[in-house]
């Protein structure tokens, strides 16, 4: 009886746990519905006292902290476009999943996959509350603190050999602090170039796995294991500071950076026309490209010739050779006689802007070359035409002005000199130029912007700058008390700055003549550069000295070749 | 026995188990949706609820405005500012030269910009409201205000003087913004976007006019003119309801629904005035009056010269876009050598008439709408109009759609060959301050422009009805 009896009690015991595992299943399980119900809201004003006790601790971060920023807006735009945004999506993501299903299941010998129910639920994702932060880079710094819990149903059903098992997720919540930052700003419509997304915690996920309707997430061992892989996973790809980038603009369009170098040579002129009254021209070349911030260059001028001979070289840096067009105008150059000279100096006195155009050089003659006519790294010998104007059918056109030899190379840079992403745009800008001295290197002082300069009589701030003897100045900014600059200054070194010392001074000169204060200083500011030869670059805003309230954003970089 | 009891304890184990597994089930799932509930909660907090969580230790920091503020965007914009100014500056050179083109008025032959920067001020957001006022829609109401530094220069070209170029300063941009989302079911979920300035409260729109180099008074009332061109645009194309419809992302959708469409015909018979003001140094006013419901369709009565207390009678037809928010301007003017002044104006809200129903108004002239400009409360005379409000239907709204668009290219056909400008200033001088109405042109050309007019020359029907 003994032994026997034990196994068949043991034996019994089988066959009943199985029973009434399947009649249990059957009662408290399989008869539920699956289905996912819309959460019942009631308004918290309804709320008794625990429940309330029990949200405290997920009151938003705008309640609890003054720096962060309520977005209730925009949580009530996303409730209202949630429906079909939630529509939208499942729609892509089965428009996605299904053809990978249908290609892998006949490897499993499984009859079909599909959804069975596939929805984000009623509830959208609230954002609960968004800090910013302000540094001095180019950059904008958001922290949303964004909390989804959802009431998703995503249901899958896999058929085989005649048999339907269901996995289903329910209840997915994910609650985040992810940082976005966006960053470098461009002049250019969306007025950045990339997004940095990456996570300042590990982020809060739960949610119901219930496989043919059992939810294997309310074993407590299992739940949590399941939930710190997840965690980990998530948090080894994209927490701080690893980051997920997105391109958002081009970076050579962005920067503006050049893609390549156009070569021109100015061989010789022929049978130029003769301009002066007495002897012949003394014609040079003016050479431009347009859509470039360089200014034009030119030849020397070749004394009573009209047929001269320059063999001169230049060189252009091109950042579309699609658009940019080569102009070069071959111009009489004029000495200035005394009756002229006299008239010359009183326009400049009213007005120094007309400078370049005073003095009577005459045009004898130009013609265009659209780069996109150039065959990439091949010199190209051309004798242009001279033609008084460009594109216009000129009766004037048709007298022959002479002929203008020049050879041109377009260059452009190798695709791995081009930099990709904005990190190796980074790490190539800071590098000095190669002939820069062993041991020494280049200063470079960025002169952003300033704030509240206040000057008595005028102000029109400009920026004068003193290192070593050398003196530069920015361009003056007229009648604002938030100048913007960005200007740069670079300072070749034999040795390391370590100490020495840059001075920094803001002035407003006025325009008009004849004022009693021409100009004053509306504060300065003495920076030691050991530090910036230490970090490499310091980019702050300093208070400046004998000014109420004026801070000057400076920037200064110390590049070495490596 | 021991088979039993085996099978009988193994059953009850089996069934408390899963009993207590769905009780793990119930429990937890529970509280995930208890959760849920108050995620959703703290999403959209109001006063009350905070003032129940918190009790007495109620943060000093929240205000709950109707528009909420948003200081981080505030933040984000100024610092952007110098890059979007940068970039915007060329798009709005793009997108408004066409419009000053097509609104300039008949004394200006040209309107281009020859300077634009928008200067170092970025616009703040006072506060974003958004709503759900119909269904597929979501509604978001901007407050923007912008007392910014802009550099504007315009070139502006007359008929006699040469181009001056007139420079735009301190603006100042006070307005709301109504900007409705078009909802989709497809990425990127919106279908079209419609931009509109809320027409209450009224945008406020200021700014100075300087001539660089030289004074505004070297073309008499040039200034006029460009306040008119201005507020021409801002009335007629910005504000509530007329709106710009930009479709997004891609999707083909039918715009048309949002596009601000003819509605109905008002016919508006202007009677009589009473008691004019006499602006005359000899003798009295020679009234006359324009009546518009939008800006670019102005229509004008016969002058009756001499008379305080003019009698008109003459019947226009006018098209209603909407008749919720849409008001009727009627103006009294005074004919004059150079200018004519202005008698008084008055407005009448579309919404206070019943369809089909004919109804005769008293209107009490005012010498100015803007309440804050009216300097005295003398009383200015009455004008007395009857108006008949006609509902379109389908076909009656598609052709009197298809007859706006035909009188609009033959402005601007007119525009072009040049007949207007020249024409009305041949015709007399103070037609230009009128503006630049159709029936201006009307009463300019008469009927061969190819306008339909109802016998007198003024009349001037805006649809060809019978």
């Amino acid at each position: 009886m003994g032994f026997v009896g034990t196994v068949l009690g043991i034996f019994g015991f089988g066959f009943g746990i199985t029973a009434g595992l399947v009649i249990g299943y059957y009662f408290f399980i399989y008869i539920q519905p699956s289905d996912v119900a819309d959460p019942e809201i009631r308004p918290l004003v309804e709320e008794d006292q625990e429940t309330l006790q029990k949200m405290l601790p997920e009151i938003p971060f705008w309640v609890k902290n003054p720096d962060y920023d309520r977005l209730d807006w925009l949580n009530k735009f996303l409730e209202y476009m949630w429906p079909n945004l939630n529509k939208a999506i499942c729609a892509t993501v089965k428009g996605i999943v299904k053809p990978i299903i249908d290609e892998q299941i006949p490897q499993y010998k499984i009859d079909a996959v599909e959804f069975e129910a596939l929805t984000l639920g009623s509830l959208p994702p609230t954002f609960q509350g968004m800090k910013i932060y302000v540094t001095e880079e180019k950059e904008l710094i958001m922290e949303p603190s964004i909390k989804w819990a959802a009431n998703a149903n995503v249901t899958i059903a896999v058929k085989a050999y005649g048999l339907k098992a269901t996995a289903q997720v329910v209840d997915l919540q994910v609650f985040a602090l992810p940082r976005i930052t966006l960053k470098p700003l461009v002049p250019s419509f969306p007025c950045f170039a990339n997004i940095f997304v990456s996570l300042m915690d590990k982020p809060y996920v739960d949610f119901g796995l219930k496989v043919v309707g059992i939810d294997l997430m309310s074993v407590p061992i299992l739940y949590r294991f399941v939930q710190e892989i997840i965690k980990d996973q998530v948090a080894n790809m994209y927490h701080w500071p690893k980051t997920l980038e997105v391109q958002i603009l081009d970076p050579a369009k962005a920067f503006d950076r050049p893609v390549g170098l156009l070569h021109v040579k100015v061989i010789r002129a022929l049978k130029l026309q003769k301009k002066d009254l007495l002897g012949a021209s003394d014609p040079y070349v003016k050479i431009k490209l347009t859509d470039s911030k360089l200014p034009s260059k030119q030849t020397t001028v070749k004394m009573k010739n009209l047929n001269p001979e320059w063999n001169e070289d230049f060189n252009f840096t091109v950042k579309d050779p699609l658009t940019q067009i080569l102009k070069l105008h071959v111009i009489d150059w004029e000495q200035v006689s005394f009756h002229g000279s006299f008239f010359f100096h009183l326009v400049v006195t009213l007005n120094i802007s007309c400078f370049a155009q005073i003095g009577k050089h005459d045009k004898m003659g130009m013609n265009e070359v659209p780069l996109k006519d150039l065959t990439p790294d091949e010199p190209k010998l051309m004798t242009l035409a001279l033609v008084k104007k460009k594109d216009t059918n000129d009766a004037q056109n048709d007298k022959s002005r002479g002929q203008l030899v020049v050879e041109l190379t377009y260059k452009p840079f190798k695709e791995e000199e081009l930099p990709k992403t904005f990190q190796q745009t980074k790490t190539l800008l800071v590098r000095a130029p190669d002939n820069t001295p062993d041991g020494g290197g280049m200063l470079v002082v960025i002169v952003h912007e300033a704030e509240d300069v206040e000057g008595k009589h005028h102000n029109n701030p400009y920026v004068r700058i003193l290192f070593r003897g050398e003196k530069r100045k920015t361009k003056k900014i007229r009648k604002t008390r938030d100048p913007r600059w960005e200007e740069e200054f670079t300072f070749m070194l034999d040795e390391p700055p370590i100490n020495d010392k840059i001075h920094l001074e803001v002035y407003s000169s006025s325009s008009r003549i004849g004022l009693r204060r021409p100009k004053e200083s509306l504060g300065f500011i003495d920076i030691n550069l050991s530090n910036v030869v230490n970090n490499k670059r310091i980019n702050e805003r300093y208070h400046l000295i004998d000014s109420k309230n004026g801070r000057i954003q400076i920037e200064l970089q110390w590049r070495t070749k490596d | 026995m021991g088979l039993v009891s085996g099978m009988f304890m193994g059953m009850v184990f089996g069934i408390s188990l899963m009993a207590g597994w769905r009780h793990m089930m119930k429990y937890r799932s529970t509280k995930r949706i208890a959760k849920a509930a108050d995620i959703k909660i703290l999403g959209a907090l109001s006063r009350d609820d905070l003032k129940k969580i918190c009790g007495d230790n109620y943060p000093e920091w929240i205000s709950f405005p109707v528009y909420e503020q948003v200081k981080w965007l505030n933040k984000h914009l100024s610092k952007l500012w110098p890059f979007v100014a940068e970039a915007a500056s060329a798009v709005i050179k793009e997108s408004v030269e066409p419009l000053l083109e097509e609104y300039r008025p008949p004394g200006i032959t040209s309107l281009k910009f020859s300077k634009l920067s928008l200067g170092t001020v970025a616009p703040k957001i006072e506060g974003i409201r958004v709503q759900n006022l119909k269904k597929g829609q979501i509604t978001m109401d901007i407050d923007l205000r912008w007392g910014g530094d802009p550099s504007i220069i315009l070139g502006v070209e007359a008929a006699l003087v040469a181009s001056i170029p007139i420079q735009l300063k301190n603006l100042q941009v006070f307005t709301v913004v109504r900007v409705i989302f078009q909802l989709a079911e497809e990425i990127p979920c919106i279908s079209a976007v419609v931009v509109a300035l809320l027409a209450e409260p009224k945008p406020r729109i200021d700014y100075t006019l300087k001539a660089v180099g030289g004074s505004l008074t070297a073309v008499p009332g040039i200034s006029d003119m460009i306040d008119d061109t201005v507020n021409s645009i801002v009335t007629d194309m910005l504000q509530w309801p007329h709106r710009i419809v930009v479709p997004i992302g891609g999707i083909p959708v039918d715009t048309s629904e949002l596009e601000l469409k003819p509605e109905g015909k008002l016919k508006v018979t202007v009677v009589k005035a009473n008691n004019l003001k006499n602006l005359e140094m000899i003798g009295k006013s020679d009234p006359y009056v324009v009546v518009h419901i939008r800006p670019l369709f102005k229509i004008k009565t016969k002058v009756i010269e001499n008379n305080l207390n003019p009698i008109w009678n003459e019947t226009f037809e006018l098209i209603a876009e909407d008749r919720e928010t849409q008001e009727l301007t009627v103006e009294v003017f005074d004919q004059d050598i150079g200018q004519d002044k202005r008698l008084g104006i008055a407005k009448f809200r579309l919404i206070e008439l019943e369809p089909e129903t004919p109804k005769e108004v008293n209107l009490n002239l005012l010498s100015s709408l803007d309440t804050l400009k009216i300097k005295d409360n003398k009383d200015r005379g009455s004008c007395t109009i009857k108006l008949l409000y006609h509902q379109f239907n389908k076909e009656e709204q598609l052709i009197a759609l298809e007859e706006e668009k035909r009188i609009l290219e033959e402005r601007k056909r007119l525009k072009e060959a040049g007949v207007i400008g020249s024409t009305m200033d041949a015709l007399d001088g103070a037609a230009s301050l009128v503006g630049s109405g159709v029936g201006m042109v009307g009463t300019g050309i008469g009927t061969g422009v190819g306008l339909v007019g109802s016998g007198v020359s003024a009349g001037v029907g805006m649809v060809g009805m019978d």
